[in-house]
């Protein structure tokens, strides 16, 4: 056989003939080189076969024999397929014969003995009750909670701590961070508060102009942006750039047991991974709020010029509605969106399994409870605001 | 009896039960190390060697149990007392577990900057004595992704040495390295316990390395959840009776010998 022409390419010759004698007796005929790919086409085949011959007059006793006299070469599929065809014999109660099986393959062959090993019962695994379930659901959320009361317990006296301490804080990580969740992040915080701010004037210009009160935009638009959202379009680009980076390379460090080896050399890994990253993001998160604002602000002017506001009556109005207030009030809730954005990416980064999936899972959970935690403490700060006039 | 005695065990193992909520690897365990012994504990994969191991140096809290380190109980040791504790010994990871973003002399400095007064030459003249300890002076400034495994298990020796502690814990030194560094690796540890008198507690299954350094092995078992021998391992293999001890060390197959 030319030896660049696979078994498989020869539809004329299958490997696996099967012959039915009579009720009682039937043969199979195995040939040629009986491989994985080979036997992918007929095994299905001979099986069905099989199946509706010992299906008529299923009384009788049936003998399927199995003739490999002219097998060439016969792989581990080969061996499985014999081993499938005997089981199937066997559970309704015929024979099984194998006849001509070259010496060379009865080792493989009686590895497999009893291949009654390789049929087990299928497994049933429990199903948990409701019940079950809500109370392991339950418990993993208290579980949950618990950590985040442990950890923020952790984090606020090692931020004491190094605020007693500076020169212990590891500044070289702080300064790392700071780049890459602030410089590193201006020019995607740019686009989206650019857009957000043209969105914002634009669509609020269309229903204003009914009431011929095109003016009213700019300084409404400016409001919503200083109060709420440069700060909230920040916090959750910097929970999609950094609290997931944060989380990725904390979570690869527990991976890598070196977070235990910073525990058994005596380190706090809060004081050393977690406190100069959440440092970063009480420096980053008002910084760039403050450019989102502005962006935002601009791209609102220009929009509201082609509405035929020239700047200087956009300013004017700006000026008189927002108050140095409404940005500072802005900027703290932004400083506490950066503290809780970086502290969760770091607390989920710490909380990873085994594995490099469990690098992923953490990334993707810091992204989702930073985004919840947001949500969380805006409307703590909405209903604080109100009741105090801040 | 116990007041008479002036030995003080490197470590002393108290009734010690290992494992993970209600799944108990290891039940009563009882045995001591003495000062400036190598003292290896085998087993089987999947024993509960290395979470013997973790509980020993303090990272995993045992269920119950003391784990008295030069007297110290770290099991009960809470806050300053057992950061004290824990200084006193150094760890090596089984990968290493090298600081990722820093270079080798770094790694060996951080738990120097943590806890001495040293200005920043001395702790890199004392790292290097260090690196220069497990043959790795000229591979200082690299970045431990850079290096061999070999490598960076020899520098998480250094850096587990940063602190001159009395006690090292080695996690598998030899897994996954090749005959020669595995057995350089060996020499460099008996270096080290004969030099500076270190006692090393090692969890291992490499027969070579373990005949070659320990001076008293302890072998667990899963179904007997505890220790099934405790001695010198030659003289083990020669004499003990017990078939599983026996297999162990004559590398004998489960099919074999059932």
């Amino acid at each position: 056989m030319d030896i660049s022409q696979p078994a498989t390419s020869n539809p004329t010759k299958p490997v696996a003939v099967w012959s039915t004698i009579d009720d009682a007796n039937a043969k199979v005929l195995l040939r040629g080189n009986v491989d994985v790919y080979s036997l992918g086409e007929v095994w299905g085949q001979i099986n069905e076969t099989q199946q509706s011959w010992l299906g008529q007059n299923p009384q009788q006793s049936k003998t399927l024999t199995f003739d490999a006299s002219q097998v060439d070469s016969l792989g581990g599929a080969g061996i499985a397929f014999l081993i499938d065809l005997e089981e199937a014999q066997k559970k309704s109660g015929g024979t099984f014969s194998l006849v001509g099986l070259d010496p060379r393959y009865q080792p493989l062959l009686k590895e497999f003995d009893p291949i009654s090993n390789l049929f087990p019962p299928p497994v049933i695994k429990p199903q948990r009750g409701f019940i079950v379930s809500t109370g392991m659901a339950t418990q993993n959320l208290l579980d949950d909670v618990k950590g985040l009361i442990t950890f923020t317990g952790h984090l606020a006296a090692d931020l004491f701590w190094s605020l007693r301490n500076p020169s212990q804080v590891r500044w070289g990580d702080f300064v790392n961070a700071a780049v890459q969740a602030g410089i590193a992040a201006l020019p995607i915080v740019g686009l989206v508060s650019f857009l957000i701010g043209i969105i914002l004037s634009f669509q609020a210009a269309i229903g204003m102009q009914q009431f011929g009160a095109t003016s009213f935009v700019g300084p409404l638009a400016a409001l919503g942006i200083v109060r709420e959202m440069g700060p909230l379009i920040t916090a959750i680009l910097l929970a999609g750039r950094s609290s997931a980076a944060f989380a990725a390379e904390i979570g690869t460090m527990t991976v890598n047991s070196e977070v235990d080896a910073l525990v058994t050399g005596g380190l706090s890994p809060i004081r050393f991974l977690v406190v100069p990253r959440v440092l970063a993001g009480i420096l980053v998160m008002p910084i760039l709020t403050l450019y989102a604002d502005i962006v935002s602000i601009l791209a609102s002017m220009f929009t509201m010029l082609a509405y035929g506001i020239p700047f200087i009556n956009f300013y004017n109005g700006m000026i008189a509605a927002v108050s140095l207030e409404d940005i500072l009030s802005g900027l703290v809730k932004a400083t506490l969106f950066g503290i809780v954005v970086s502290a969760v990416g770091c607390l989920r980064g710490m909380q990873t399994g085994t594995g490099a999936a469990a690098v992923g899972i953490s990334a993707t959970r810091a992204v989702v409870s930073s985004i919840v935690m947001i949500v969380l403490v805006d409307g703590i700060f909405a209903v604080i605001s109100y009741k105090t006039g801040f | 009896m116990m007041s008479n005695d002036p030995v003080t065990y490197a470590i002393d193992v108290q009734n010690l039960t290992v494992g993970y909520g209600s799944n108990i690897l290891m039940k009563d365990l009882n045995f001591t190390v003495n000062n400036g012994e190598i003292f290896v504990i085998l087993g089987g994969s999947g024993c509960g060697k290395s979470s013997l191991l973790k509980n020993l140096f303090g990272l995993y809290q045992p269920i119950s149990g003391d784990v008295l380190i030069e007297g110290q109980n770290i099991t009960a040791a809470q806050g300053a007392q057992r950061q004290k504790i824990m200084t006193s010994f150094g760890v090596m990871y089984q990968q290493g577990a090298l600081f990722g973003s820093m270079n080798l002399l770094d790694n060996v400095t951080l738990f120097m900057q943590e806890y001495t007064q040293m200005t920043q030459s001395e702790m890199n003249l004392l790292a290097r004595c260090k690196l220069d300890l497990v043959g790795l002076l000229p591979y200082e400034s690299y970045m431990p992704s850079e290096i061999s495994g070999g490598m960076q298990k020899r520098a998480a020796i250094a850096r587990a040495m940063a602190l001159d502690p009395a006690i090292l814990f080695l996690d598998e030194p030899s897994a996954g390295l090749d005959p020669i560094t595995s057995a350089d690796l060996d020499s460099t540890i008996l270096d080290l316990s004969k030099n500076l008198g270190i006692t090393f507690v090692i969890v291992s299954h490499e027969l070579a390395s373990i005949y070659a350094i320990a001076d008293k092995v302890i072998m667990l078992d899963k179904g007997a959840q505890g220790i099934i021998a405790e001695g010198d391992p030659k003289v083990l293999r020669d004499t003990s009776t017990d078939p599983r001890v026996h297999q162990f060390f004559n590398r004998i197959m489960s099919k074999d010998a059932a």
